[in-house]
């Protein structure tokens, strides 16, 4: 498989960091998803009811 | 009996004619709404149907029958002229429109009114790009369902060459050199990806971002910082990952000149003129008023006086030319009512910017290259309500003190940036900011709340991209209880 990093050596494309499968995980697992809707959802409301007076 | 005109049935003038007919009785004031077609549409949905996940029919209805149920008239047509102070015949202020319906196509009427809220949103500026107009060769874009019906056309054209064994390019992201909704091509960018590797066709594809920004992840509002993984970094970070992580290459702080079927020309900071090829292209085009002229009684062209040079609204904003370090959220209005006639407000993209949010700059030939400021569906939508409220108020009391208040520069916004459609395999980043406009005095360390501005990626913000859709439409349609929906 051609090596990403080998590719981009030295491009803006190069540095920026990636998600290990940790990450992947976490953003894909229904279990974790579920209560992280919860919290984005009380996060988005806190912006909302502020919004203007 | 107060008569109120609404331009515009989109975020900010459906939502506006929605609260007035709410905090209004309808036996003794009237409630007018204009705009060139009688459907609402959901715009954020066009990344869907522009990879062909959802049908223009499933993000838009007709809002005639809702409006005959709410006591609104609806006149199909679009406005051209304004008039505050109305002329030797009538006596009230009155805007020139044109219908656009089939039945009196061309036809011009004055409409009068005693309140007038211009929501007519942006002219989607195509022109200003040459080659840019969408249906031109290999040119897609999904700034309207009708566009994004389109754009799921000639993709699937390119889907099924790569199927064949073709090679194709993708270029998405900014058509012209201070275009902004940065955000919409990076959700259509991501989506198209996704929809490419889910038929397995990576190996054929190349998928170039071509933006304006200075750097990724500025979307207009110059950037974000956002507390993640133990660090408070910059979306530019956030951004780029996103597209390292899908192998999506970019081109930042270009001015796309011009396109043909086959090669983009742009310039970049360094004033060099550059090309790029492509196969398929979805670039935002840039915005601007829709041309509108202003009389007075005499007859005496004043459209200086209700517009700025960009063809926008002009609202109690600050306008004073001043350096980039001089900004303050101050500069930016709260009421969306223009200065020199109290009765008329622009709420949404109609109203002009006291400036950008992104610090401009000029290419070394002297070509600006920078991102305008976005006013995303959520600022837009409050702005229709604090509008709608302060007319409701002021009917009522005959009071003209404006009680409502919403500067960008308070309050926040949510952006959901889809990066592929499905209830398990989906995912989407949650954006939220605050406020919109970097607040440096009340937030001196990162412009902005640390605690409430945030972007997380997950299968759960697509599970909200696609909630909103639903509650959103619920909201526009008035089923019962819409009010409770927040903007
Ligand atoms: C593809 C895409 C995706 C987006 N995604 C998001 C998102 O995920 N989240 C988000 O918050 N925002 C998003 N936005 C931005 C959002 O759609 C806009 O902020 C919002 O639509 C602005 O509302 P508005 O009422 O000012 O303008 P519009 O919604 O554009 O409404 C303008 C109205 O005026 C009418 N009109 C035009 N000319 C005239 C005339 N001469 N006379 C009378 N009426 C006229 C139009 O027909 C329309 O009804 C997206 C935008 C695009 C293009």
């Amino acid at each position: 498989m051609e090596n990403r990093l080998i590719i981009t050596k030295y491009s803006d494309q190069y540095y920026p960091p990636t998600p290990n499968n940790f990450t992947l995980f976490l953003r894909r697992s229904i279990i974790v998803q579920l209560f992280r809707f919860m919290v984005l959802n009380y996060k988005i409301i806190k912006i909302v009811v502020k919004g203007h007076s | 009996m107060a008569n109120i005109v609404v331009l515009g049935a989109g975020v900010a003038g459906h939502t506006a004619a929605a609260y007035l007919q709410k905090g209004l009785n309808k036996k003794d004031h009237k409630i007018t709404v204009i705009s060139p077609t009688p459907t609402y549409q959901w715009i954020p949905s066009n990344i869907w149907v522009g990879v062909g996940r959802m049908t223009p029919e499933e993000i838009k209805f007709d809002l005639r029958p809702l409006y005959k149920k709410w006591g609104i008239e609806f006149i199909q047509a679009k406005a051209q002229s304004f008039f505050p102070e109305g002329d030797d015949q009538i006596k009230t202020g009155f805007v020139e429109v044109e219908y656009t319906n089939e039945e009196h196509k061309g036809v011009k009427r004055k409409v009068a009114y005693d309140y007038l809220i211009n929501a007519t949103g942006p002219k989607l500026n195509f022109e200003a790009t040459e080659g840019l107009l969408p249906g031109n060769g290999n040119i897609a874009s999904v700034c309207t369902f009708g566009h994004a019906s389109h754009a799921w056309e000639l993709f699937q054209e390119k889907l099924d060459k790569m199927k064949k064994g073709e090679k194709q390019t993708f270029v998405i992201g900014t058509g012209h050199p201070t275009a902004t909704c940065q955000g919409a091509a990076f959700e259509y960018i991501l989506n198209v990806d996704f929809e490419i590797k889910k038929r397995g066709l990576e190996k054929q594809a190349e998928v170039i971002w071509i933006t304006n920004e200075y750097e990724l992840g500025d979307f207009g509002m110059g950037g974000a910082f956002i507390a993640k993984g133990g660090f408070i970094s910059n979306t530019k970070l956030f951004a780029e990952s996103y597209f390292v992580e899908r192998n999506i290459t970019w081109i930042k702080r270009a001015g796309v000149k011009k396109l043909d079927d086959h090669k983009i020309y742009y310039e970049n900071l360094d004033g060099e003129y550059l090309e790029q090829a492509y196969d398929f292209a979805m670039l935002i085009p840039g915005f601007s008023g829709h041309g509108f002229k202003a009389f007075d009684k005499t007859g005496a062209d004043i459209s200086e006086k209700l517009f700025a040079p960009s063809g926008l609204m002009k609202v109690d904003a600050d306008y004073t030319p001043k350096p980039f370090e001089q900004w303050s959220i101050k500069d930016w209005p709260e009421t969306y009512q223009n200065p020199s006639y109290p009765n008329i407000f622009a709420p949404g993209i109609a109203f002009a910017p006291p400036h950008s949010i992104s610090k401009p700059m000029t290419s070394k030939n002297g070509t600006p290259i920078f991102a305008s400021a976005p006013r995303t569906g959520m600022p837009s939508g409050v702005m229709g309500k604090v509008t709608a409220d302060n007319i409701i108020h002021w009917v009522k009391t005959a009071d003209p003190t404006i009680k409502h208040k919403a500067s960008m520069g308070k309050m926040g916004a949510a952006c959901i940036v889809s990066a592929g459609y499905g209830m398990r395999k989906g995912t989407a980043a949650t954006m939220t900011v605050s406020p919109v406009v970097p607040d440096w005095e009340k937030f001196p360390e990162w412009g902005r709340d640390i605690k409430t501005t945030m972007g997380e990626p997950g299968l759960a913000g697509h599970w909200l991209k696609w909630l909103m859709h639903y509650m959103f439409l619920y909201k526009a349609k008035g089923l019962p209880f819409w009010w409770m929906i927040p903007e």
